[in-house]
């Protein structure tokens, strides 16, 4: 690893395992290589290891070997039996979930500034101003006092998403973040992501909508039993594959001939 | 029936009964807040990592609730007194063994709503890099008190219902005046049918204010 | 404190303890046959279409449940005899109160077991062209008797430590015999504790095994 690779990475994985008790193992040696302003989709069939990756890089998970960079700063590190995680590193890193997991006792606009008030140490009306920002770009801005009760679901993980990006974060993680929405919501959270995508936001995703894959990624990884399979330009992974299980899935997803 | 009914022998007494209600209402509402106040303390600790607080409190938990309330009562009154050599007014001793009831079972309340708010909110906490204090106090906390709000209502009542049994150590509350008046006119079916009246009007509202909260609360928190 | 414990005051005298142990037991077990046998027909009436048999049945168990248990026993055994002109033995009359406020608890736990079964379920019972009667006995009683278990075992326990009450209106309970032993030996601590340890010796295995049953079945508690 010479020094001019270890600073054009955004992110670095090396083998990375993980698993949950003695006998199962969800990660087996992922090694990943992120570069700065790429968009990568993970898929894969269930169980494959896709939203346990995006959890061990957003530093909710214990790793068991292997280590995570960021930006060329060490990460996560393992010594076998306690992981350690940079608390300011992963201050750099948002993560929007699958089912919005937004504070259900707290008005929107609470919602966007509690962070950057209680973690930046933000003003009040700062924080405020900059959520008014943020939700009149998603338009969302008469939704300001709403609670999330009151919100559909893909209006509430539009949120969810601006909460993330309040804190300016130097990576967005998405994990399956259009799969609890109704068909006819999902479009509205894929625009918002696009539109970070058009802005250069450098994004990790799992996702089992194909079709958007295609329109958002710029490099996809197929990811099945704990390892890397495939991993290259979306026309290849999606298109044309050059691993048989690759195609044998794609197939199934697509119901065609890739 | 071989006898007949005298309701108006309560219009005489209703001074009586007033006077026992009122204090069963003083004592209910002041071992509601002790008591909630030591169960969320219990619960606290029920929910720490210091094992010897967890122990102890789990032992006072189910101390309180596999024994009946009545033996509870007995034990406070007659051997309290004894083991700090002091004597303790009837008030004094059903509000100590009132407030420890309440405790214990606002404790199990406490617990299981801080269990109820789920793994993902703390999956949100760390994400956005929340500072552990800001996690418990203004996520998780509000939360789970939210959550809490039917039980302890539900909680509330039972408690009204238990201060019943103060009577048996002689407090006069509204149970001790309606037997009193019952021996004294030996019409019980009248005296004791009130009373039970009397309980059931003001229990039944709040049991369907807890069914009103409880949905309101599932409501809101349904995000 | 100028009190010197003495524990062979109590258990010189065990005798007339375990007396009361075999009544509060037999005033339990008895109970808890009327609690769940009725509780479980009380709640189909609650559960009725016809206002006639459902409002009444409401009306019963909310009124149990929303009174005080000794309100209940002391109405009981004072206006039952007066107003029906019966004499009954007294442990008889306290196996009657127990079991009709046992009734009234369980019949909420049955109702809410029974409305707590999935309509998925009844949806896949009537597209697989099972008849009501099919549908009742195969799909929602299994789960609902099932899901209902912990409730009934908790409220029964509930009732072996009301049992306690009858001792207020002279039975020989447990209870009864403890308060009488604890003024002969005039050693409160002692006796009340022995007696409290009896009760939570009872209660506190059952209350475990409802925990162990709920885990097993995947309850979050």
């Amino acid at each position: 690893m010479t020094a001019a690779a270890d600073t054009s990475a955004l992110l670095r994985i090396n083998d990375l395992h993980k698993g949950y008790g003695p006998n199962i193992r969800v990660l087996r040696g992922l090694d990943i290589e992120m570069k700065p302003g790429e968009r990568v989709v993970v898929i894969g069939p269930s169980g494959g290891g896709k939203s346990t990756l995006l959890r061990v890089v957003m530093g909710l998970e214990q790793i068991q070997q292997g280590t995570v960079t960021f930006a060329g700063r060490p990460y996560i590190s393992t010594d076998g039996r306690r992981t350690a995680i940079d608390p300011a590193v992963r201050r750099q890193i948002g993560m929007v979930f699958q089912h919005y997991t937004l504070f259900p006792h707290l008005s929107i606009m609470e919602n966007l500034i509690l962070a950057p008030r209680k973690v930046n140490g933000e003003a009040r009306g700062a924080a405020r101003d900059r959520g008014t920002k943020i939700l009149e770009r998603f338009g969302l801005a008469e939704k300001a006092d709403a609670f999330p009760s009151q919100l559909s679901g893909g209006q509430k993980q539009r949120v969810a998403i601006a909460r993330a990006l309040m804190l300016d974060p130097k990576l967005m993680l998405f994990d399956e973040v259009t799969s609890a929405l109704d068909p006819e919501l999902v479009a509205e959270v894929e625009a918002v992501i696009l539109q970070l995508a058009a802005q250069g936001m450098p994004m990790m995703m799992v996702t089992h909508d194909m079709w958007f894959a295609r329109n958002v990624a710029s490099r996809v990884i197929f990811c099945a039993g704990g390892v890397v399979v495939e991993d290259g330009p979306p026309e290849q992974v999606l298109g044309n594959p050059r691993e048989a299980r690759t195609r044998e899935f794609i197939e199934r997803v697509f119901h065609i001939k890739a | 029936m071989p006898m007949s009914l005298d309701f108006s022998v309560l219009l005489r007494f209703t001074d009586a009964l007033a006077l026992g209600l009122w204090t069963t209402l003083k004592l209910t509402v002041l071992c509601v807040l002790l008591g909630t106040s030591l169960g969320f303390v219990i619960g606290l600790a029920r929910a720490g990592r210091n094992a010897v607080l967890r122990i102890v409190a789990t032992a006072f938990v189910e101390f309180f609730r596999g024994t009946p309330v009545l033996i509870q009562l007995f034990w406070i009154f007659f051997c309290l007194p004894l083991v700090l050599g002091m004597e303790l007014s009837n008030f004094v001793s059903a509000a100590i063994a009132l407030t420890l009831y309440m405790g214990a079972i606002t404790s199990e309340t406490f617990r299981s709503s801080l269990r109820a708010v789920g793994a993902e909110q703390m999956d949100a906490c760390i994400a956005l890099g929340l500072p552990r204090r800001t996690q418990i106090l203004n996520v998780i906390l509000p939360q789970a008190v939210l959550r809490a709000a039917p039980t302890l209502l539900s909680n509330c009542i039972s408690l009204f219902k238990e201060s019943a049994l103060v009577s048996a150590v002689g407090m006069a509350d509204l149970m001790f005046v309606g037997q009193n008046i019952s021996n004294n006119t030996a019409r019980p079916v009248e005296v004791l049918t009130a009373v039970a009246l009397v309980y059931f009007v003001i229990a039944f509202p709040l049991t369907r204010l807890v069914t009103l909260i409880e949905r309101r609360m599932l409501k809101k928190l349904s995000a | 404190m100028d009190y010197t414990l003495d524990i062979g005051a109590v258990t010189r005298n065990m005798g007339p303890l375990w007396e009361g142990l075999a009544i509060t037991l037999q005033l339990t077990l008895a109970a808890n046959a009327i609690g769940i046998t009725a509780g479980f027909g009380l709640a189909l009436l609650v559960l009725s279409r016809f206002a006639l048999l459902r409002l009444p049945a409401m009306l019963f168990v909310e009124f149990f449940r929303c009174t005080p248990a000794i309100v209940q026993i002391v109405w009981f055994f004072y206006c039952v005899p007066m107003l029906f002109n019966v004499f009954l033995d007294p442990v008889v009359m306290g196996i009657l109160a127990l079991g009709l406020n046992l009734t009234a608890f369980n019949a909420e736990a049955y109702r809410a077991s029974i409305q707590a079964v999935p309509r998925e379920h009844l949806d896949a019972g009537i597209a697989l062209g099972l008849s009501p009667a099919q549908r009742v006995l195969n799909i929602v009683l299994p789960q609902a008797l099932r899901a209902s278990v912990p409730v009934l075992l908790t409220n029964g326990i509930g009732t072996f430590q009301q049992s306690a009450l009858v001792a207020i209106v002279g039975v020989a309970d447990l209870m009864y015999q403890g308060k009488t032993l604890a003024t002969q030996t005039y050693r409160p601590i002692e006796t009340f504790t022995i007696v409290a340890l009896f009760y939570l010796a009872i209660s506190f295995p059952v209350s475990q095994f409802v925990g162990w049953m709920e885990r097993r079945r995947g309850v979050v508690r």
